[in-house]
């Protein structure tokens, strides 16, 4: 991907980043359109653009959300390692990690408003907040850990922006707009910088942990009429979720950037980084076995049929072939195994796939419990995202992907080698 | 009965047989050691609170303080707290499955009445067959909506646009609802929809010309894109046609007579006595919930 701001250092290879840069946006541009046509589409049709119903009242688009959510929660708990509890091995995806958690913020809230019966009225939600509704709360909540993003982000890049804002480019353009006039670097500024992202850092931890991610696993864990939902551990399980995808997005997204860009990779950051991912995915794990293992004890009629749904059915090649298999069993081997834990290659496809696994275990939190119905005589649901949806799906991440893209183009994200020697100290 | 006998005995007969038998009042008072006269004044009063000629705070403004003066730190009564009896009705609604047939007629006058669009019934008969060929039982379930006292759809809705009213309906403020659903997963009773918009306008001509008046709100013809369609509906216990002093139409059509309509407050009512039926049970109590529809088995 190119990045202007580097163009001193790296002159030989920029011809070809900026092929491969147009290459990309351009794929985006048409990914974006494609989806931006059903988009228009469902705005004027409605939810009958989906397979949706009374039964089974949330789909590929409320599991995208979640998804969405929990990659930024993960994101961010992974750069407050950075920043407040200073691992500064992983210091090189810092920003990254930061910008990331503000797209994938959007992104999901585009998704939830693409659910919506009525996305004009999105506002009454904050309007008319409803204080016993943990939806009603996530709303606030999102906003809130938006703006802090925004904020934590800027005083990290600020540094950057300054000593940017002297070059004649178009990131120095960028850099002159965000930046006052008399903005220096010095040892005083650093400390206050650095004290500041600490702060927002630790501020930001629980409202992540608590709030963003926690929280939208509350949604679903209040929900006394979905046995299979309502437990305390569910929240937990969000959680340890987000960090799992979250990892895995970060590593994937620095090792394809720096293979692009032809630029050395951190063999050991990676590596450890590989091995973090594969702990929370354990951890992860666990938790579920417990989760499975409780709900199936219990005998519940309501709860072994959401069990099974998940697990033999149709829609079990999602749990055993997705979740488990590509996103658990193959990333691990992959991790642990001696022939593969060193081989930059592998752990990508490792990360990769377990971002596709977190995947499968969103869809499969939100639309199993949904094909049950609450009582036994009632019809069954019956859900399989339409063309439409999909398509509205691959839209909504497109324009992420583009405004993630267009953003590292204008912003210094990406650490240069020279700003990790300093910056968090 | 008795409509040509003169040996009959009149209410007025039994008094006399009453009172003949009654000990004189003057006389015991007489034999006990407080105020006979206070005695007799009281009892004369207590009458009049009961057919309803005196009300019970005046009957304690005037005689506390000589009951004080009589028995002193003996008497501890007051003005009983009588404000909050006066609310006003609290809907509810008794289905006896005993008498339920399955005919489903609940669920067709319910369609008629509330026009609701295809892919949404309020109300529904659940079927289930007990029991192994040759021994088998059929059950049918008819399920509203609840009207839950607790309600969760209530408890999730993110914009208040559920809500629970005095007179114990749960509301939808189909004006406010912004469609997140979050309410139909949240119901325990499956008893919410969304109005994707569907029409019978094929089958039906001249059928979006006119919609039902749900919660007392006219919306004239159904158009795309117009409210309700977009957001989530229920039953309402047909409000409207509380409104105007009718029975939900369910209740009106049951051919089997198999449900009631009324006001639990209210003691005498034929729902309250229903109620207090040891037959009498709500369905997933352990929810907790509290239905405002009550069972009988
Ligand atoms: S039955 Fe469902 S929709 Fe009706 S009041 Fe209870 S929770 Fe709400
Ligand atoms: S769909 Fe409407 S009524 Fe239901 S929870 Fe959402 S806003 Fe409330």
């Amino acid at each position: 991907m190119s990045n202007l701001a580097l163009k001193l250092e790296h002159k030989s290879t920029k011809s070809t980043d900026t092929k491969v840069f147009k290459i990309w946006i351009s794929a985006l541009t048409v990914a974006f359109l494609a989806g931006g046509y059903f988009i228009v589409e469902r705005m004027i049709t409605g939810l009958s653009a989906t397979n949706l119903s009374s039964i089974t009242p949330w789909g590929a688009w409320i599991a995208f959300y979640i998804f969405f959510v929990g990659l930024s929660a993960g994101s961010f708990l992974l750069s407050t390692l950075i920043y407040v509890f200073g691992m500064e091995e992983y210091e090189r995806i810092g920003k990254a990690a930061l910008f990331t958690a503000i797209v994938c913020m959007i992104v999901a809230l585009t998704f939830v408003l693409m659910d919506l019966g009525r996305p004009e009225r999105l506002m009454n939600a904050i309007i008319y907040w409803n204080v016993t509704s943990p939806l009603g709360w996530e709303v606030h909540f999102y906003l809130v850990y938006i703006a802090l993003l925004m904020v934590e982000l800027y005083i990290a890049m600020r540094e950057d922006l300054v000593r940017a804002a002297n070059t004649n480019t178009l990131k120095g353009f960028v850099a002159r707009l965000l930046t006052s006039k008399n903005s220096t670097i010095n040892t005083l500024t650093k400390k206050r910088d650095h004290m500041w992202m600490k702060i927002l850092g630790t501020i930001g931890i629980p409202i992540a942990i608590l709030g963003v991610h926690g929280g939208t696993g509350t949604i679903f864990a209040m929900v006394k009429a979905r046995p299979a939902w309502n437990t305390a551990i569910f929240p937990i399980i969000f959680v340890v979720s987000a960090m799992v995808s979250g990892t895995a997005l970060l590593l994937a997204m620095y090792v394809i950037k720096r293979k692009v860009q032809k630029k050395p990779i951190d063999q050991k950051m990676i590596i450890s980084l590989s091995k973090l991912m594969a702990g929370f995915l354990i951890i992860d794990l666990g938790l579920q076995f417990y989760e499975y293992l409780t709900g199936w004890y219990g005998l519940e009629i309501e709860h072994l049929d959401t069990l099974a749904t998940m697990m033999a059915s149709d829609l079990s090649w999602s749990f055993w072939g997705v979740q488990m298999f590509l996103g658990a069993v193959v990333p691990l081997t992959i991790v642990f195994w001696k022939k593969t834990n060193q081989n930059i290659n592998a752990l990508l496809v490792a990360a990769i796939l377990i971002v596709v696994g977190i995947i499968g275990v969103r869809f499969n939190i939100v639309v199993p419990s949904l094909i049950v119905p609450v009582f036994h005589e009632l019809p069954w649901g019956d859900y399989f995202p339409t063309v439409k949806e999909w398509m509205v799906s691959v839209g909504v991440v497109a324009m992420g992907l583009l405004i993630y893209s267009i953003g590292e183009l204008l912003l210094p994200i990406e650490e240069t080698s020279e700003e990790v020697s300093h910056n968090g100290k | 009965m008795g409509l040509f006998s003169n040996w009959d005995l009149k209410p007025r007969d039994y008094d006399k047989i009453v009172d003949q038998k009654l000990p004189n009042a003057e006389k015991v008072l007489n034999e006990s050691q407080y105020d006979t006269k206070l005695g007799l004044n009281m009892a004369r009063d207590a009458r009049k609170v009961i057919n309803g000629s005196m009300k019970i705070d005046d009957f304690h403004k005037v005689y506390s303080s000589s009951l004080t003066m009589e028995f002193g730190s003996y008497y501890a009564s007051d003005t009983p707290d009588t404000k909050k009896t006066n609310k006003g009705p609290k809907w509810v609604m008794v289905i006896d499955l005993q008498k339920c047939i399955g005919c489903d007629t609940c669920t067709v006058s319910c369609k008629a009445e509330n026009r609701t669009p295809p892919g949404i019934s309020y109300n529904v008969v659940m079927e289930s067959l007990e029991g192994e060929f040759p021994n088998i039982k059929a059950m049918n379930l008819p399920r509203p909506c609840m009207q839950c006292d607790k309600p969760a759809c209530a408890q999730v809705c993110p914009t208040r646009a559920t809500y629970k009213m005095e007179n114990g309906i749960v509301v939808i403020d189909n004006d406010r609802c912004i469609g997140c659903r979050y309410c139909i997963v949240a119901c325990p009773y499956g008893a919410r929809s969304f109005d994707f918009g569907d029409s019978y306008e094929q089958e039906m001509t001249g059928y979006n010309d006119v919609t039902s008046p749900e919660y007392g709100v006219e919306r004239g013809e159904r158009k795309k894109g117009k409210t309700p369609i977009g957001t989530v509906r229920k039953c309402s216990f047909c409000f409207h046609r509380l409104q105007r002093g009718e029975e939900p139409a369910c209740v009106e059509t049951c051919i089997g007579d198999a449900r009631f309509f009324g006001d639990i407050n209210d003691p005498n009512s034929v729902v309250s006595k229903l109620a207090a039926s040891p037959r009498a049970f709500r369905l997933k109590e352990e929810l907790g919930t509290q239905p405002s529809v009550i069972y009988l088995r």
